[in-house]
């Protein structure tokens, strides 16, 4: 009860927390936009000139995304004007890396179908919780890219780098459902994949000989679905018994008494533990507490201890002729010959 | 561009030179040199661990831990050959730590060599070299040091095969304690007493033939291994997925153990979802766990019992704010028992940003004849732009105590401090109250390097 106390006075600090943080959570301040390209009064006389898009952000003359500086801003604006504060341009922060794709913005100016206008693709500047950047399928509108799609080629557009750190958001969603099956996306969109992930992103969790887990090399990763999180020691053998051959797919079962040997738990060891109850062995190998019936359910347990090689201690009873009877369940077959060297320990003539 | 072309003064340049280009410039790919991108990550770690635990709290003897682990990745893309441009890739990817205190007497440093290739494009076909791996279809996931090929065919149909050696961790060791990992987390008694394993006798082969169309993918996959020279593994693999509708797909994958005829596992899905905010799936697996074990594993023919399990998962994003998802499983056992697990889990996002998230997960697991209910709690705060904070909160509640405690607990932190866009340091910590450990305190200091650029 002290735990679920602990629990729950956990999460309403947590929610007390986030609260707090929340107030001062919000969005920044944006360009008005709309304000400025159609809510001022211009082109009479004694008015200034319309605003257009180039006014400000000079693409045509040098093809970046060109920032104005301060001084286009003060040509209407009084230095220290509360509104020209209120947007600047948040210090020391760089751009979203969503932004940094290989874009001709003068060659797409020039295009028919743009005819020079920025508000086709940048539409977002004229509504107030849009966003600036073109979501893809806006790119996808014109660009069939079938070529790349074909050759699962990003590069032309992104920047490799970054998209090792990009998350893909409408396409390849990478939440706890993409997880789950992810094996066979790897196998079937091994190209896509390659795009942004090197094949050591593939061994930093699949590889299970290295010194730190997943889990202890990120730690910050909150909201991914890690295997071996919080304290996976004393939950493991419930998992391994909820699904037994999880396990398998990435430990050998050597694994296991690897780890019990070094915690003492170990039949193993000298002073270790028997995890076995008494009369488990002897008997009827079908009685519902028996050896036999537990090692049909779940041999990779077993595994766990006893897989030292074919001449386990299995086979001390089950060899042909033995009296531990023949260990081979109904269905069970094999395309090799008793000659095979493993079959041989049993299978002496 | 001679310089591209020797591959060690190419990455020793890149190493020395990169940079972030300024954001939004534009660039015409095919003037590009080739990408280099290089990943670092260096660990400090301290830590106090009971080898030999007694009843609760009462441990037997301490030590002092405090191993530095260091990962470096090196990748590098469109180089040139000789005779094609920007027609080679690199990868190295290399572990290593050392351990200080105590513990880890016996190996205090230790490492391995992950992936070491060169993988050579031209049109429609690949062909990689060195240690590598294959993973998906039959061959589940294997390393190996050989040879790769691949290329796409006509009609939409695609070939891959590969063939090498296994490889054996830590250059072939003795197998035992590289399988479990860190070198202080293992106490392999005795590693002489074990034969030496020779490697010509450890290697993998296999090939997997694919269809390829933006609605449909199927492919058919052979794998064997090799283990002491004999029969370790034969599997036939399948798998497809297609996709009915932009919102409806269907799949499977399975393996088929061809030495025993039987199936290893398969798995079928349907992916829904109606609205942007909403999805859906539901999946049904089989496993037959004996099948995994080598077939030079003389438990290999002790058992052909298996489990299927069926279920579904549903995230739905209720508001702005909120996103609820849960999952939920029930396992058949061959002697008709039943398990279940699910859990659900409140995405919380109160700003207007999601620069504070909390995390509530409520999860139940039933298996046979035990389980636990747990409680997670978590918290992601993005402090400054550039420095965020992360705590986590777990309980657990067993069904059945385990070393007479029915419940458990951990806390872990986490900050970081994204330095330069290249850079960031983290510094995390845990605490925890287990039936294993009375108290268990663990820190740790990362530094991780991601940069990239062009030669």
């Amino acid at each position: 009860m002290s735990a679920l106390r602990s629990s729950s006075l956990w999460l309403v600090v947590a929610v007390l927390v986030a609260l707090v943080a929340a107030c001062g959570d919000r969005l920044p301040v944006r360009f008005p936009h709309a304000q400025h390209l159609s809510g001022v009064a211009c082109g009479g006389p004694g008015l200034p000139d319309c605003l257009s898009c180039n006014t400000c952000h000079r693409l045509a003359h040098d093809n970046k995304q060109a920032f104005p500086q301060k001084q286009l801003c003060r040509q209407c604006h009084q230095s220290g004007d509360a509104r020209l504060l209120a947007v600047r341009p948040p210090a020391n922060q760089p751009a979203p890396l969503a932004y940094t794709i290989r874009f001709d913005h003068k060659k797409h100016l020039a295009m028919a179908e743009v005819k020079g206008q920025c508000i086709p693709c940048h539409a977002g500047a004229a509504e107030p919780d849009a966003t600036l950047f073109p979501p893809m399928a806006r790119c996808f509108e014109c660009h069939e890219h079938q070529k790349q799609w074909d050759k699962a080629e990003c590069g032309p557009c992104h920047v490799r780098k970054d998209l090792e750190r990009l998350m893909p958001e409408t396409f390849v969603r990478h939440d706890a459902t993409f997880q789950r099956g992810h094996g066979q996306a790897a196998t079937q969109q091994k190209k896509l994949c390659q795009q942004c992930h090197v094949q050591a992103q593939c061994d930093d969790c699949h590889d299970v000989t290295q010194d730190l887990s997943i889990e202890k090399r990120r730690p910050e990763a909150i909201e991914r679905n890690l295997v071996h999180r919080g304290d996976f020691v004393s939950r493991h053998a419930i998992e391994v018994r909820s699904q037994p051959a999880r396990c398998a797919r990435c430990h050998q079962p050597s694994f296991c008494d690897s780890c019990h040997m070094e915690r003492g738990v170990s039949g193993g060891r000298i002073d270790g533990r028997n995890p076995h109850p008494v009369g488990w062995i002897g008997g009827s190998s079908d009685a519902p507490s028996g050896h036999g019936r537990d090692a049909r359910r779940d041999i990779l347990t077993c595994a766990g201890c006893h897989e030292q090689g074919p001449a386990t201690n299995c086979i001390r009873c089950h060899k042909v002729g033995a009296y531990g009877g023949n260990p081979h369940p109904k269905g069970w077959k094999s395309s090799r010959s008793e000659s095979a060297a493993m079959c041989k320990y049993c299978h002496v003539n | 561009m001679e310089t591209r072309r020797l591959l060690g003064s190419s990455l020793l340049a890149a190493g020395l030179s990169l940079s972030a280009p300024a954001a939004a410039e534009p660039h015409d790919a095919s003037d590009d040199g080739a990408e280099v991108l290089v990943r670092s990550e260096t660990h400090f770690r301290l830590y106090q661990r009971a080898l030999l635990p007694g009843p609760y709290g009462a441990t037997i003897s301490e030590e002092l831990a405090a191993p530095i682990v260091e990962y470096v990745s090196v990748s590098a893309n469109d180089l040139d050959a000789p005779w094609q441009k920007r027609s080679l890739d690199v990868e190295l990817d290399v572990w290593g730590s050392a351990t200080f205190g105590e513990a880890g007497a016996n190996r205090r440093m230790d490492g391995d060599v992950r992936n070491a290739f060169v993988r050579y494009r031209s049109g429609p076909a690949w062909l990689r070299l060195g240690r590598q791996s294959v993973a998906g279809g039959a061959a589940r996931y294997s390393r190996f040091d050989g040879l790769s090929a691949g290329g796409t065919l006509p009609f939409g149909l695609g070939l891959e095969a590969y063939g090498g050696l296994t490889v054996l961790p830590r250059w072939a060791a003795r197998p035992g304690y590289h399988q479990l990992g860190s070198p202080v987390e293992s106490l392999w008694r005795d590693p002489s007493a074990l034969p030496e394993p020779e490697r010509a006798e450890h290697w993998v082969a296999g090939g997997r033939l694919y269809y390829d169309s933006s609605r449909f993918d199927a492919g058919i996959s052979a794998h064997e291994e090799r283990e002491r020279g004999e029969l370790a593994h034969r599997n036939l693999g399948l798998d497809l997925r297609a996709d009915l509708t932009r919102k409806l797909s269907l799949g499977g994958a399975g393996v088929m153990d061809l030495d025993s005829t039987r199936i290893a596992d398969a798995r079928g899905f349907a992916q829904y979802s109606p609205f942007r905010v909403l999805d859906l799936e539901v999946e049904a697996l089989h496993a037959e766990p004996a099948l995994f074990l080598s077939r030079q594993s003389v438990l290999s023919v002790f058992s052909t019992d298996a489990y299927d399990e069926a279920g579904g998962s549903v995230r739905y994003r209720i508001w702005r704010h909120l996103t609820l998802s849960g999952a939920g499983f029930v396992q058949l056992y061959s002697d008709d028992e039943l398990g279940q697990r699910g859990e659900v889990t409140a995405r919380i996002t109160p700003g207007q940003t999601d620069r504070t998230v909390i995390l509530t997960t409520i999860s139940r697991v039933t298996a046979q004849e035990t389980g636990y209910r747990a409680m997670r709690n978590a918290l992601r705060q993005r402090i400054t732009p550039v420095v965020d904070a992360s705590v986590d909160a777990y309980h657990y509640f067993y069904d059945d105590p385990i070393r007479g405690y029915d419940t458990s607990r951990v806390y872990a932190g986490t900050l970081e401090w994204r330095a330069l866009r290249q850079l960031s340091l983290l510094w995390g910590t845990s605490f925890a109250q287990t039936p294993h450990a009375a108290s268990d305190l663990q820190t740790q200091l990362r530094v991780r390097y991601v940069a990239g650029g062009t030669l």
